[in-house]
């Protein structure tokens, strides 16, 4: 089993160094450096704003804290067939399991560490914590992880209560309220007491999995999601095949499709009008980057940096909208219409300014809430323009069309 | 409406599925493409679509190819894949508008003929359903709807009676004899013989890419030397024969 194991994260390592590649690849890297150094210059502005400690500055540290112990699963690498041609080999599973979580501990304590590095000068000057505070919370929120990745694997055996209360929600609470009493009387109570509670579940854990049953579904679905998060996630960056994504009816937005009239010319633009604002992940996509950039350009007052946000919000919305074209040209009965690729590319293209053009409209009001009626709004304002113009009539349809040429679609 | 496969090579990247394949689907004739797993059949198919580009030979529909005029070609085909295929985020009433719009249909008519079908396969109620709620039975009732309630004159039907009701291939079969009486022609792919062999004017019989025979079942008999088989038998001591 060891060697199953061994086997399966050699290939999902291939796998995320292939999308890692593909994203480093991409000139979008270069945007995403400037956004981290304009969240930086705004963190560090930030800090210096803060003169003395705050009333809040320990709640903000445990809320950090605890969003922060959350990420990071259990990475099985179950895979559907498992539950089939792997059901005998049901006990020598713990073994798998065990690796498996090994595994699992390395990227959140890197990630908890360098969360608790960028979090310290905040706590040192807002909750007037010292150097070693920090690091005992930090100790302290590894210890908790580690706790919540045993609960975890306890729960793939069918151990998810304990006392009556779900695992993971009885853990996270004990840590909640373990981060409030040590922020407020001694820091290292924390992580003692976090790591005494980990070794007892740890010593529990044999007996649990004697006890219960592998929960096969369990385990294969709750990988198959873990997946499909870190495949969404690269998928912003870049197109990841085999990811689907949820439907809703939303009869609220028909009014925004129901003008396009049922005639032949329109027959594609029926269709992708439909999809975005159905599919879960356009719509969101959309919305998010949407919020998102209205945040910042509420928040930043230095006028290159706005003006870039305005610019790669544009830029990352249009551009990861892309793939629905891809993944609709990808039905085998769309390609058998009578209709012409240049028809498909123009009614895609229709569809990516609306969007675009709404959410261009909406940033409008944070760029006047910030910089009033000025030039700088005005410069700012253009660039977005000029942005929609250059995906929607240049970098677009050139890429459309190559997808079609290239795939006999 | 007449389809001629003259001498078809193909198949997928460099490997050659099918080898100078040659038959003929006549005005108002109803055709069984019969073969094993790998014998051609969905490949044959997706060339005759356009799906699949050929490497040599020629697929004419009433002398027309696809090259000719491609939009022209494509209206003349209603096609009924073996995987039911269905846009996600359409409901099955825009499913339907959706391919009267693609293939330039009469509004008012073809839902006419799609009410019908509708209620035919009892889908009538479910108009505002997403595919994500239809079962695989259902999937294909919607693909069938969607093709015959069209003006098209060759229908293609790829392994219909799998995963259907009886009541629906009942249906299906009526279907299919109503278009030959109007003329149209229907080529169907299949391993259900029993069913086929009462319902198809004509068999082609696929094996390794080629024709290995074709005609109807008494020219079939005559040709296997088989004077009291039904297909099943002729097909089995087709398959027989190369091992």
């Amino acid at each position: 089993m060891i060697e199953l194991w061994k086997e399966r994260l050699k290939r999902y390592q291939l796998n995320q160094f292939k999308y890692l590649r593909l994203i480093f690849n991409d000139t979008f890297v270069l945007a995403f450096i400037v956004l981290l150094g304009a969240l930086g210059f705004w963190y560090s502005n930030l800090l210096d704003t803060i003169h003395s400690e705050l009333w809040f500055g320990k709640l903000i540290v445990v809320a950090i804290l605890l969003l922060t112990v959350q990420a990071g699963k259990l990475a099985t690498m179950m895979e559907a067939p498992d539950s089939t041609f792997l059901l005998v080999r049901e006990k020598q599973f713990y073994q798998y399991f065990k690796s498996a979580e090994n595994y699992s501990r390395i990227l959140p304590i890197v990630f908890i560490a360098v969360i608790t590095f960028l979090m310290s000068p905040f706590a040192v000057q807002a909750a007037g914590m010292n150097v070693w505070d920090v690091i005992f919370l930090g100790a302290a929120t590894i210890f908790a992880k580690m706790l919540l990745l045993d609960t975890q694997l306890a729960g793939l055996y069918g151990k998810e209560k304990m006392w009556g209360i779900n695992l993971p929600v009885l853990m996270n609470l004990v840590f909640l309220a373990l981060l409030l009493l040590a922020s407020y009387s001694f820091t290292w109570l924390a992580p003692i007491i976090l790591l005494a509670i980990w070794v007892w579940f740890n010593s529990k854990l044999s007996s649990f999995v004697d006890q219960g049953h592998l929960q096969w579904q369990k385990a294969i679905s709750d990988e198959d999601q873990r997946m499909f998060r870190v495949k969404r996630f690269y998928n912003l960056f870049t197109d990841v095949p085999g990811i689907s994504s949820k439907i809703k009816r939303r009869k609220w937005l028909d009014f925004a499709v129901n003008g396009i009239k049922l005639k032949h010319d329109n027959t594609y633009l029926y269709l992708f009008a439909r999809g975005v604002i159905r599919n879960n992940e356009y719509i969101g996509l959309v919305l998010r980057l949407t919020i998102l950039q209205v945040i910042l350009l509420c928040l930043i007052d230095n006028f290159y940096i706005s003006l870039v946000v305005e610019m790669l919000f544009i830029y990352l919305v249009g551009f990861q909208l892309k793939p629905y074209f891809k993944e609709v040209m990808q039905n085998l009965m769309q390609r058998l219409y009578p209709v012409p690729a240049k028809e498909k590319v123009a009614a895609f293209t229709k569809i990516s300014n609306t969007m675009l053009l709404i959410q261009w409209f909406v940033s409008i009001f944070a760029v006047l809430y910030k910089f009033g009626l000025s030039a700088n709004s005005g410069i700012i304002v253009v660039a977005g323009l000029v942005v929609i113009g250059f995906l929607n009539y240049i970098y677009m349809p050139h890429q459309l069309r190559k997808f079609l040429d290239n795939g006999e679609y | 409406m007449t389809l001629e496969i003259k001498e078809l090579t193909g198949g997928y990247g460099q490997v050659a599925v099918l080898k100078k394949e040659s038959f003929k689907v006549e005005d108002g004739q109803v055709v069984g493409l019969i073969g094993l797993n790998g014998a051609g059949k969905s490949t044959t198919i997706k060339h005759i679509i356009g799906l699949l580009t050929p490497r040599g030979g020629q697929i004419l529909i009433d002398g027309m190819s696809l090259n000719q005029d491609v939009e022209n070609y494509r209206k003349k085909i209603a096609y009924v894949p073996e995987m039911p295929i269905l846009y996600p985020e359409l409901t099955l009433r825009e499913h339907i508008d959706l391919t009267i719009m693609a293939y330039d249909l009469d509004h008012d008519k073809t839902w006419e003929n799609a009410n019908r079908l509708l209620k035919t396969f009892r889908l009538d109620n479910k108009l505002d359903w997403f595919p994500q709620n239809f079962s695989k039975g259902m999937k294909q009732k919607v693909m069938i709807v969607c093709a015959f309630m069209t003006d098209a004159r060759l229908f293609i039907i790829d392994e219909p009676f799998t995963g259907l009701d009886p009541l629906a291939v009942n249906d299906l079969l009526n279907l299919v004899e109503e278009k030959k009486q109007a003329g149209c022609s229907v080529l169907m792919s299949t391993h259900i013989l029993a069913t086929v062999q009462d319902h198809a004017d004509k068999f082609i019989l696929l094996n390794h890419g080629q024709v290995r025979a074709d005609g109807t079942l008494d020219e079939l008999k005559a040709k296997f030397n088989m004077q009291d088989a039904n297909l099943d038998d002729i097909y089995i001591k087709m398959s027989h024969e190369d091992l």
